[in-house]
């Protein structure tokens, strides 16, 4: 085999997520009725915004060998926080700052604040006491939602100032300013993970933890700011939930989880850690949501949208798995 | 035999796992520009002693003595800061990633953009393809992850590795066991390189040929203990084998509890 070939087949088993989005869309566009316009594919992205955001850091997480199913938990925290502060209706505090446009920095860092707090427990669990990712992760997954039960008494908070729901609102160019934030974490996030050494180590690290031990990495502490980022990235999205609801409900967010996941594994993210690129998660989440909007569209029964869903999680990771084998045979 | 502190200077180390004694007081020394093959028997010791020079273990007693300082290494990145390289038998790769990051790992070359540091990719690679060349190790492609390349492939990268960053002192375990004839050949060649810089070598191998190949001298452990200490060419392969086994066909096994060298010269007074 040439070696043009091959790097053809590479790039093309590398990006395979990405042609399957580019397919998808174009069936869609022919098949669906209403489907193939501007506003559809912006309300896509948007759409895509809050799984989106969250599966940077449950893919990192990932890529470095763990697991964390609390991120779906924490977003819901980290909005019923900034509900709760900043609300002026419903259990809401409705807690002003002078001036006005001082909240939307404020609120932003104690949802990040809150969604660390929960990622530095997960990684203290996991990575100091050695615990089981699966089983610390569950718990935070259970724990962190009764906490959010508890502090909203089962109740909600409604009506963010203005100031903050601008967020939601805003149009740039023509696309909504929440498709432009996941883009833009979609875009900070990869360059982190492509082109600087905290990056490289993530990679490594879910390799051959042993290895970079020995080459002198700190691993752990690679690990245990991998559970911090997944913390920091579920308490953005949960910021943003808020913001696009304008408050928020005790189980604000669930099922966010599975499609993380979907999203993640569809994104070509191996579970047992060391392979996957950001940029194919960003392809996965616009994958399920264009899906997502077609079922919409053909006005087809919610329900039906799980099955479909299931079927392109075991689909995705029936693919990797004949991806590896195809690589062994061509390459 | 010279006034500079020996390299690294090892004083009664023991190490106990639970009631189990793998060392029970190593001596040894080395110096630095000199080639020190590791010997013994299965279970005697040689990778408990090696872990423990390499920080991958510490020890239950005794000290470790690096250029006159004595030195107490928790993890494997003090020891590789104080210029100790370990090339382990159980490879040290993630096959996950390519030709350039697994040889950089850890020691990436970066240039900070407002305080961030950034991968220099180019700069590596230029790096690693001419250390590659200059060992006339052949890698179709420096960005392919290391899963696609064949054992001896896998071998030569770590040993280039190690040639390149070099350090102060080198502990090698097995650092052959995958390696072909001509391979191996270049790996001992690779060998006599680093020393000529003046880096000290500790090798641990089960190859006697081998030993007497590239080794200035043979240290055998026998049990957790220095069953001895001899030049190389000072002592044949039959008496080596008898300190591993602690025969006593040549009465080199009756000293080894008593001292370094004596096994040695007795063997050499009975030969000569």
């Amino acid at each position: 085999m040439t070696p043009a070939r091959r790097a053809t087949i590479e790039f093309l088993l590398d990006n395979l997520v990405w042609l399957m989005l580019i397919v998808v869309l174009i069936v869609f566009s022919l098949t669906v009725p209403r489907f193939f316009q501007f506003g559809i594919f912006a309300n896509i992205i948007e759409q895509s915004t809050f799984v989106g955001v969250m599966a940077i850091g449950l893919a990192i997480v990932i890529i470095s060998g763990n697991l964390d199913l609390s991120v779906e938990s924490t977003a819901a925290l980290a909005a019923m926080v900034t509900g709760l502060l900043f609300a002026t209706q419903g259990i809401g505090l409705g807690i002003a700052l002078e001036p006005a446009w001082l909240i939307l920095p404020v609120s932003l860092a104690i949802a990040m604040l809150v969604g660390a707090a929960v990622g530095m427990a997960n990684g203290f669990f996991v990575v100091r006491l050695g615990m089981s990712a699966f089983i610390v992760t569950l718990a935070s997954f259970i724990w962190v939602r009764g906490l959010v039960v508890a502090i909203s008494g089962g109740r909600s908070a409604q009506s963010l100032p203005a100031a903050i729901r601008v967020v939601g609102t805003a149009d740039i160019l023509g696309l909504p300013l929440l498709a432009w934030i996941s883009v833009g974490c979609f875009v900070l996030f990869s360059f982190i993970m492509a082109k600087t050494p905290f990056g490289r180590y993530v990679t490594l690290v879910g390799g051959n933890l042993e290895a970079t031990y020995r080459a002198g990495i700190n691993s752990n502490r690679i690990l245990f700011v991998s559970f911090v980022l997944a913390g920091l990235l579920a308490g953005v999205a949960g910021w943003l939930l808020a913001i696009r609801t304008s408050g928020a409900t005790a189980n604000l967010g669930v099922g966010m989880l599975f499609n993380a996941f979907a999203a993640v594994v569809i994104g070509g993210v191996s579970l047992k850690g060391g392979i996957g690129k950001l940029p194919g998660v960003y392809a996965g989440v616009l994958l399920l949501y264009s899906i997502h909007t077609a079922i919409n569209l053909m006005g087809l029964p919610a329900h039906y949208t799980q099955m479909i869903l299931g079927a392109l999680v075991l689909a995705a990771v029936l693919l990797d798995t004949l991806k590896l084998r195809l690589r062994e045979k061509l390459l | 035999m010279s006034e500079n502190p020996p390299l690294l200077k090892l004083e009664a180390i023991s190490k106990n796992f639970g009631a189990i004694e793998a060392l029970k007081g190593v001596d040894m020394e080395i110096r630095a520009g000199e080639v020190v093959a590791l010997l013994g028997d299965n279970g005697a010791g040689k990778s408990t002693l090696v872990k423990i020079i390499s920080g991958g273990l510490r020890p239950s007693s005794g000290r470790i003595i690096m250029e006159g300082t004595p030195r107490d290494f928790a993890s494997p990145a003090e020891a590789k800061a104080a210029g100790i390289e370990t090339v382990y038998q159980d490879l040290s790769l993630c096959i996950n990633a390519d030709v350039v990051a697994n040889f950089f790992m850890g020691r990436e070359i970066t240039k900070r953009f407002f305080g961030i540091p950034i991968l220099q990719e180019r700069a590596m690679e230029a790096v690693v393809a001419k250390a590659l060349a200059d060992a006339g190790t052949r890698i179709p492609s420096l960005r392919t992850n290391v899963e696609h390349l064949s054992g001896g492939q896998r071998q030569a990268i770590e040993l280039n590795r190690f040639v390149h960053w070099g350090g102060k002192l080198v502990l090698l375990d097995e650092p052959f066991a995958a390696l072909g004839v001509e391979q191996t050949r270049r790996g001992l060649d690779m060998i006599r390189q680093v020393v000529a810089r003046g880096i000290g070598v500790v090798i641990i191998t089960h190859i006697m040929a081998q030993a007497f190949q590239v080794a200035d001298r043979i240290i055998v452990i026998r049990h957790g203990r220095v069953a001895g200490d001899v030049r190389t060419d000072e002592t044949t392969p039959e008496q080596v084998i008898d300190m591993i086994t602690g025969g006593t066909l040549s009465g080199a096994g009756k000293g080894r509890d008593q001292g370094n060298s004596s096994p040695a010269t007795g063997e050499r007074e009975s030969s000569q």
